[in-house]
């Protein structure tokens, strides 16, 4: 169980990196998603192994129960990974309607023809 | 000890009365008092913690394991004192500059915001709160930067979030390898197990993490492109903010986590700190020479400060230690007050530009001082503050035999004296007729007055640079034994009756899973 999250974890921040080095302002916002779910599954696998436990609700003749603080740390990180992507939902969006492009290496290409006749000798 | 809440609590409620209030002269005056308090309490804090030690405080009174911690020692209180000046200081610089109608009404308040994540930043005991911490200072300080940009210079936001996000998202997967190895989050739990740990590659992994992370927040060698791109795009106030405060959370953020969380005999990776230092000043003082407007070049000069405080992190001695605080000290009040020299010099020619700016000697030799004192400051000359902490970083690198480093670090003050005289030539002593200055624009005289008010500030570090150096020896000797650190954690926990850890630390092995009895290293203690 343990093991399968790791590939999983491991899979989700390959891609989520590889994606946010993408040029196109859509593949950079998944790549986000991944990287986020990715760092939530990692907090997830910190509370053990689930198997023959309890979910952490104390009543009598209840078990071993998971350990609970790893969810309340993801309840956080998800909020504050939402809050995050939206921010750049509406900064990407801005920069399409300024720019007219959705391809991230436009952006920051030099404007060579235009420099030139700035420097008379 | 409640005091050590107000830090946090002051901007939280000034931000929320500034929504709420409209932008005029009636709210102005409010932030501008509450800015001036936050100071004050600030300075209490310093005092304080200077006369009693560490002060920790559980909020809403969970005991430490499960709540959160605040803990004010020295270093802490002294980063909040800083951001409490830094901040007053590019509030009333703001205010001076802009009338109430031109201001845009979210900047107050999202400052404020930001002051929140800051001290925040700088007090919290735990490892998962400073990643909330920098969560809010980072939203804040994205949404001022793209507040009053313009269509052209927004993408420059664009890395800036992007670096930062994949950073927090990285922070985020370390603060659970943390967890998982040491079962807490607390710093000073952390620090009593993890004291013995040191060959343990999982710490090892963790500590690699945090140097990335940190690197990235801090503007550290490979990673530090986004930083001299984006800050010249904020207006003068807010680059003041940012330049002073916001990569020194980088900094302190290094200095807690190398110094009082980790163990403190990772050599290996205090020399690749040290080298990463001495890279990252010698680029940022060849970019800030080629650039040739002036907050560009102070953009990259934040890059070699920077520089200069992880070499001395590096060093990794107590006196290494003093000499990065004192330096902090000495660098977020003349950073600052140089951007907001900066401002005063584009408005009083209409431009940064250093080749269509000059003559302000003659309109006001005053500022021409005061921009003298800090970028001479700046580049340590005796006997400015900046001399000290580099005097300080220089005499223990040469007692390590750190001779390359050393002579890095020279260089690049020689450098850093360059680009300032660059400054100092282009904007005041030049004289060209073509240049206008627009000395009937009374604001000028208010701008200069705040400015020369910092740079009589620096003067101040400089005269009492001897009870400063022994105010950062106090406090690196408190990083540097933990004991009274964490004790006051652990009292907190005690008073609460929870059970306090005696061993100092815990073994690989001693972590197994109750079901089936066998070793499981992802199983954290605390779940028993």
């Amino acid at each position: 169980m343990l093991l399968e999250t790791a590939i999983l974890a491991g899979l989700l921040f390959g891609f989520g990196i590889y994606q946010v080095l993408q040029r196109s302002f859509v593949r950079i916002l998944i790549g986000f998603v991944l990287l986020s779910n990715g760092a939530n599954l990692v907090i997830l696998a910190m509370s053990g192994d689930p198997k023959g436990k309890d979910s952490p609700i104390l009543a009598e003749g209840t078990g071993p129960h998971v350990d609970p603080l790893p969810q309340a740390l993801i309840l956080t990180a998800i909020v504050i990974g939402f809050g995050l992507l939206s921010y750049m939902v509406v900064l990407l969006y801005r920069i399409f309607l300024d720019y007219r492009t959705t391809n991230a290496a436009d952006l920051f290409e030099e404007p060579l023809k235009e420099a030139k006749p700035e420097e008379p000798h | 000890m409640n005091l050590v809440a107000m830090p946090i609590l002051l901007p939280l409620l000034t931000a929320i009365a500034a929504l709420l209030l409209r932008a005029d002269t009636l709210r102005r005056g409010i932030v501008i008092a509450s800015c001036a308090f936050q100071v004050i309490v600030a300075l209490a804090l310093v005092i304080l913690t200077a006369r009693q030690g560490p002060i920790a405080l559980s909020i809403g009174d969970w005991a430490p394991p499960f709540g959160i911690v605040l803990v004010a020692d020295l270093l802490s209180s002294i980063m909040v004192a800083l951001a409490g000046i830094i901040s007053l200081a590019s509030i009333v610089y703001g205010y001076l500059e802009l009338p109430c109608r031109l201001e845009h009404p979210l900047r107050i308040p999202l400052t404020q915001f930001l002051m929140v994540g800051l001290c925040q930043s700088f007090l919290t005991g735990d490892l998962f709160n400073l990643f909330v911490a920098f969560e809010v200072m980072l939203i804040c300080s994205y949404a001022l930067l793209t507040l009053e940009a313009d269509d052209w210079d927004i993408k420059q936001a664009f890395p800036y979030l992007a670096i930062n996000a994949v950073g927090s998202m990285i922070f985020l997967a370390a603060v659970a390898f943390a967890y998982g190895i040491f079962g807490t989050l607390n710093f000073a739990e952390i620090s009593q197990r993890a004291a013995g740990m040191s060959d343990d590659p999982r710490v090892l992994i963790l500590a690699v993490l945090l140097l990335g992370v940190f690197g990235i927040k801090a503007g550290l060698f490979p990673l530090y492109f986004w930083l001299p791109n984006s800050y010249p795009i904020l207006s003068t106030p807010l680059a003041a903010l940012f330049g002073g405060m916001l990569t020194k959370v980088g900094v302190y953020v290094l200095l807690r986590v190398f110094g009082t969380v980790l163990p403190q005999d990772l050599s290996g990776l205090h020399t690749v700190l040290a080298w990463l230092g001495g890279v990252t000043m010698l680029l940022g003082v060849i970019g800030a020479v080629s650039r040739n407007f002036v907050r560009g070049i102070l953009s990259f000069h934040i890059l070699s400060q920077i520089g200069y405080m992880v070499l001395a992190i590096g060093f990794f001695s107590p006196y290494a230690i003093a000499a990065a605080i004192f330096y902090n000290i000495h660098n977020n009040l003349v950073k600052s007050s140089l951007f907001l020299v900066g401002g005063t010099i584009s408005l009083l020619n209409g431009t940064d530009d250093l080749k269509r700016s000059a003559n302000l000697w003659r309109a006001t030799p005053l500022l021409g001082v005061a921009f003298l004192l800090l970028g001479l400051s700046l580049a340590g000359l005796p006997p400015l503050s900046g001399f000290w902490g580099k005097l300080m970083i220089v005499q223990d690198g040469l007692r390590q035999g750190e001779y390359v480093l050393i002579f890095v670090a020279l260089f690049t003050s020689i450098f850093t004296l360059l680009s300032m005289m660059k400054i100092w030539n282009a904007s005041f002593w030049t004289q060209d007729a073509s240049v206008p200055v627009r000395i009937h624009d009374r604001r000028w005289i208010g701008l200069t007055a705040v400015t020369c008010t910092m740079a009589l500030l620096t003067v101040a570090v400089t005269i009492f640079a001897g009870p400063l150096i022994e105010l950062s020896h106090q406090a690196s000797e408190e990083i540097f034994k933990r004991e009274t650190y964490i004790r006051a954690v652990l009292q907190l926990k005690a008073d609460r009756g929870g059970v306090v850890d005696q061993a100092v630390s815990v073994p690989f092995e001693a972590v197994s899973d109750p079901i089936d009895g066998t070793s499981n290293p992802w199983l954290p203690e605390v779940a028993r």
